[in-house]
């Protein structure tokens, strides 16, 4: 697994965050997602240390550190397979 | 529950804000952003030139065949150059507008276009392009699909050169119009087709339908014609028949409305003054393209502290607030009607009242309606 910062927001996805959560429009499928916000905490920090955000959810929210890591690992990949971010060096 | 969770839908379904979809995460965020009058859309009309002379055409600008009892008013100000473009996208973009529309005149004649697109993808607004494309080259289709905008909105007025012709008024554009939208499809651009219902084009709608489906486009059909933006009603001139807007509601699988983001009946609360903002090619800002009445300036002060300050604004947000308990209270088709307050204002000079326009086709549907229940009713 790739850390985030070795990702990159993509380009072709618009997006905003508005009252406290992140919308991403996929312009060419035509798609909106809608992130809450630990998501939008995660896509605001793209490109930046994994474990830097895992800490900082561990101590805003009743989980673990390794918890927070894992599922956050696994948000990225989400956001990875939906095409929202690409490798840094695409 | 902290983890990240999201959820994907369909623009189409979201922008529509049907009823049974009020509950969806976006139309919820935006319906909250909207409260408390966060701009989520903004337009702007980059330029009034146009390569069409559309005999309905509300810019202010003249056009043949217009009946106007004045002239257009000249502009009272240069047009913004481009730097002062980009200083308005950065402002948009640090308010949080997501969706901008670049719209005209034809927007694609301003001369730097390309440019104002170009910025406006790198600031990471989703782009619509309102557009005639009658004056797309293979080439410049080819560098909208470089672009990669959410979507070009197309108006077209007819399925024949000589009907389409008969409302822009320049020979020729229909088929370059065809042209364009054989290499907009090529190269996978999405696009909406849009069709004011005239009594020009009033013969045709099947058949525009069926133009749109070969090339795979949607088409979104408006009855409801706007004055100038001066407050001249001569594109009044050219209303559909009461038949014809009867067929537009009862011929099955037709879009209504004139986009894919146009409210369905219903929903009265268009956003005007609390989700929307306008800027024209000369820097004013105005609460929607339809609501034409400056509220301040971009030249003179910033776009936040006019949204935030402007007594106008104020107003018009209150109004915007008060439509939806109006058209509920005075409006016996309540359940069919839209309003838009910009159009009432601009014709009657009350926001509030709605226009007799959409009592008009309001009316045609509850007709319709009621006749289709009958039917039914027959039938068992």
């Amino acid at each position: 697994m790739a850390s985030s910062e070795h990702f990159k927001r993509n380009p072709e996805v618009s997006w905003r965050t508005i009252e406290g959560q992140s919308v991403l429009v996929f312009n060419r499928e035509g798609e909106v997602q809608v992130l809450n916000e630990v998501g939008t905490y995660v896509w605001e920090h793209i490109g930046e240390s994994i474990e830097i955000m895992a800490r900082e959810i561990a101590s805003e929210y009743d989980v673990s550190e390794e918890e927070a890591l894992r599922d956050v690992e696994a948000f990225l990949e989400e956001l990875k397979g939906s095409g929202a971010i690409l490798l840094a060096e695409e | 529950m902290w983890r990240p969770s999201s959820k994907s839908l369909r623009a189409r379904e979201l922008f529509s804000l049907r009823r049974s979809e009020l509950d969806t995460p976006l139309s919820l965020l935006f319906g909250r952003a909207m409260g408390k009058a966060h701009p989520v859309y903004a337009s702007m009309e980059l330029t009034y030139n146009c390569n069409l002379a559309c005999r309905f055409c509300y810019n202010p600008v003249q056009r043949q065949n217009q009946r106007r009892t004045t002239p257009p008013p000249g502009p009272a100000k240069p047009p913004l150059t481009l730097e002062e473009i980009l200083c308005v996208l950065d402002q948009l973009r640090d308010m949080g507008v997501l969706y901008l529309t670049l719209t005209g005149g034809e927007p694609i004649l301003h001369p730097d276009f390309w440019a104002i697109a170009r910025a406006a993808k790198e600031r990471s607004f989703a782009l619509r392009i309102f557009t005639n494309g009658a004056s797309l080259t293979e080439a410049s289709v080819a560098r909208l699909a470089e672009l990669g905008p959410y979507c070009l909105e197309l108006s077209l007025h007819g399925a024949t050169a000589a009907t389409a012709e008969a409302l822009t008024q320049v020979k020729g554009s229909f088929d370059r119009q065809m042209r364009a939208l054989g290499w907009l499809k090529e190269r996978g651009l999405r696009v909406y087709l849009k069709v004011v219902v005239t009594r020009l084009v009033e013969k045709e709608l099947e058949a525009v339908k069926a133009l749109g489906e070969r090339f795979g486009f949607p088409v979104y059909f408006d009855p409801v014609l706007t004055p100038s933006d001066d407050g001249q009603d001569y594109p009044l001139d050219l209303r559909a028949s009461d038949d014809a807007i009867r067929r537009l509601y009862s011929a099955s699988g037709l879009n209504m409305g004139n986009s894919p983001f146009e409210r369905e009946p219903g929903q009265y609360n268009c956003g005007v003054g609390t989700g929307t903002l306008h800027l024209t090619p000369y820097g004013d800002l105005q609460p929607c393209i339809q609501w034409k009445q400056a509220v301040g300036n971009v030249r003179e002060r910033s776009i936040r502290s006019i949204w935030e300050e402007s007594a106008l604004l104020q107003e018009v947000r209150a109004i915007s607030r008060q439509v939806p308990a109006v058209i509920v209270a005075r409006v016996k088709e309540h359940a069919y009607c839209f309003s838009c307050p910009g159009l009432s204002r601009l014709r009657t000079g009350d926001p509030l009242r709605p226009d007799e326009q959409y009592l008009r086709v309001a009316q045609i549907r509850r007709e319709a309606a009621e006749s289709e229940r009958h039917s039914l009713k027959t039938r068992k």
